[in-house]
């Protein structure tokens, strides 16, 4: 198994990626799908096995001394082992010693000559990086550039080369990407960002991959330097009225917690930290009162998404618990409300608190007994969803 | 609450077009020579007097220089203004990245470009609260001069929406007599309007075309650039 270097995918991967077998970065524009790649392509280098890069966007010597950012010397490895194909110069005219220049870079043709050719010069199966496919879709059509990459595949598949393309999912049209996303590559990685109006957040999931059941999963990620892909704990603010139970719905949660309190209720910050069914989740509460509100701007600033806890029997509070959800939908964080004390006589039903705020059918309105931890998970599940689904669905962003 | 609209920074024609609505992406046609760049920089001003945060992709100058010459503008905050270079790094220029300055690798590396935007916009947006923001690209031309026209349109395809659902301002230059008219014109698809330069004689004049119901008039420009 050749091993990406990024462990949480390799976990999804079941080890790696076999022989022969081709992965694809999907990524949609904007988010850091380069780094994936050449991730890869240094993990497997510093391992001292042979590779092959094709760059297409970057001459390979400041994109090499940019990666050193990341803590990664590529010059290290250059030679018979580690051969660049570089289309990038030739194509803006000028030259670059590290690579070997490739004429005719609107040509697909000449892409296949170089890499089939690199691949038998390198006489033992190895690890083939593209950077990136969009750049050759663009430069030589994307159906001619399709078809050359499937023969590219069978060629790997014979002679139990790996090939690894990072990609960026620009509109091309629809058939190409369905082609690519589908039935292209044996595995697929999509990689896209959380989204409300603007990126906030970026994940990963696996789609497919042949040799191992796909477990429909995204892991957030952040790319730092020196590091490269880091799995990412998101943050979740639990906000709501005084007295609504913010406290008690992150004590339920948590495996760890801590708070606050001073005559029974949060005057500073409550934290929990909860691991359940693979999310590692970090909560942070804010006190009710409303002198605490400019605490809510800090936190609410960097977080990935909102519980608002509402008592579902004392509708008198339901205006502030209003005003919080106006100041969360200022942030544009993806929410969900928690209708909790269920439990209590004159507890209002979830879906007519969803009448009182006038909230739209897509906002989930959860009822919970936070108390006996009834609902809780549940309500933890769909707000993670809720962050998660916007980037994946309809191709996010 | 919604946003109030964005002025552009030029008064005359701020006069004739008013504030512009939150989401709306221009694209600034102008011959060679015309002050383009001048009312790009004047845009760029007059976000920073308006405690606006300014987005500004560099495809012709390198980021450095770029802050030397926005550094005297009254109002300049390093907080509030973000550079994607797309030059430096084909000059040879290593420097490290910054807060400041996101150094793409080539103006061909669109991947780059548009992850250093994103980020920006994230760091704006999200992190330092800024809700109006102006996404300012000095010249599309140079871009066109190593992609083609399809790659270029879906490039913008892609950040013009961006610039929509951020409520953001997006100001675009490009060069018009280097481009044939099938090219501008496939452009123009992807903006709400244009605003249009051109020199007759010694004298530069400028209208916006697609903000009213027909273009407005040619009116001059001061000697130097904008007023």
């Amino acid at each position: 198994m050749l091993e990406t270097g990024i462990p949480k995918l390799d976990k999804l991967l079941g080890g790696g990626i076999p022989r022969g077998r081709t992965l694809i970065y999907y990524a949609y524009p904007g988010v850091e799908g380069k780094v994936f790649g050449m991730q890869t392509l240094y993990n497997h280098l510093k391992k001292h096995h042979s590779a092959i890069f094709l760059t297409t966007s970057c001459s390979p010597t400041p994109l090499f001394k940019e990666l050193k950012e990341f803590g990664w010397n590529f010059f290290a490895y250059l030679g018979e082992k580690f051969r660049v194909i570089d289309s990038y110069s030739p194509f803006i005219g000028t030259k670059d010693e590290l690579g070997i220049p490739m004429d005719e870079t609107e040509v697909i043709e000449s892409y296949t000559l170089h890499l089939l050719r690199e691949m038998e010069n390198i006489g033992e199966p190895t690890l083939v990086v593209v950077d990136s496919l969009s750049t050759i879709m663009d430069l030589c059509g994307e159906y001619e550039t399709l078809e050359a990459v499937r023969e590219w595949n069978r060629y790997a598949k014979i002679h139990e080369h790996v090939i690894v393309y990072n990609f960026t999912a620009w509109p091309y049209s629809e058939d190409v990407l369905q082609e690519l996303k589908e039935n292209t590559f044996e595995a697929t990685i999509m990689i896209g960002g959380i989204a409300e109006r603007v990126i906030f957040g970026q994940y990963f999931g696996l789609l497919k991959a042949e040799w191992t059941p796909a477990e429909r999963k995204s892991v957030l990620f952040k790319v730092v330097r020196p590091g490269g892909i880091r799995v990412y704990v998101p943050k979740i603010v639990v906000t709501g009225p005084h007295n609504a139970g913010k406290s008690t719905f992150i004590r339920a949660l948590s495996t760890e917690a801590v708070s606050v309190d001073r005559l029974g209720t949060t005057v500073a910050l409550d934290r929990g930290h909860v691991e359940y069914k693979g999310l590692s989740v970090d909560l942070f509460g804010t006190p009710g009162q409303e002198r605490f509100d400019p605490l809510l701007k800090i936190i609410g600033g960097e977080a990935m998404g909102v519980f608002l806890v509402v008592d579902s029997t004392k509708s008198r509070d339901f205006v502030r618990a209003k005003q919080m959800l106006e100041s969360i939908k200022a942030y544009g964080l993806p929410f969900v409300v928690i209708a909790n004390k269920q439990d209590l006589p004159d507890a209002l039903s979830p879906e007519e608190i969803r009448e009182r705020f006038s909230l739209p059918r897509n906002v989930d309105v959860i009822p919970t007994i936070a108390s006996d931890g009834v609902g809780v998970f549940e309500a933890l599940e769909r707000l993670v969803d809720r962050i998660m689904e916007d980037g994946i669905n309809e191709g996010g962003v | 609450m919604a946003l109030e609209g964005y002025s552009l920074g030029i008064q005359r024609l701020d006069d004739v077009v008013g504030p512009v609505p939150p989401g709306t992406n221009i694209l600034i046609i102008g011959p060679p020579m015309s002050s383009k760049d001048v009312l790009l920089m004047q845009m760029a001003a007059y976000a920073f007097m308006n405690k606006e945060a300014v987005i500004f992709i560099s495809t012709n100058i390198p980021g450095n220089k770029l802050v030397d010459m926005l550094h005297d503008i009254d109002g300049f905050d390093e907080e509030k203004i973000g550079i994607v270079d797309c030059i430096a790094r084909t000059l040879g220029i290593m420097s490290p990245e910054t807060d400041l300055i996101q150094m793409a690798s080539s103006p061909v590396d669109l991947t780059g470009i548009g992850v250093r935007i994103s980020k920006y916009f994230e760091d704006f947006y999200m992190r330092k609260g800024i809700k109006k923001i102006r996404l300012i690209m000095n010249s599309l031309s140079t871009i066109l001069m190593y992609s083609n026209i399809k790659t270029v349109y879906r490039f913008l395809h892609v950040f013009t929406g961006r610039t929509r659902s951020a409520d953001a301002l997006g100001l675009f230059g490009i060069e018009s007599d280097m481009h044939d008219e099938q090219t501008l014109s496939t452009l123009k698809q992807l903006f709400d309007g244009v605003i249009e330069l051109k020199i007759e004689g010694d004298k530069e004049y400028v209208r916006a075309v697609g903000f009213t119901p027909k273009p407005t008039e040619w009116v001059l420009l001061e000697e130097g650039g904008g007023d």
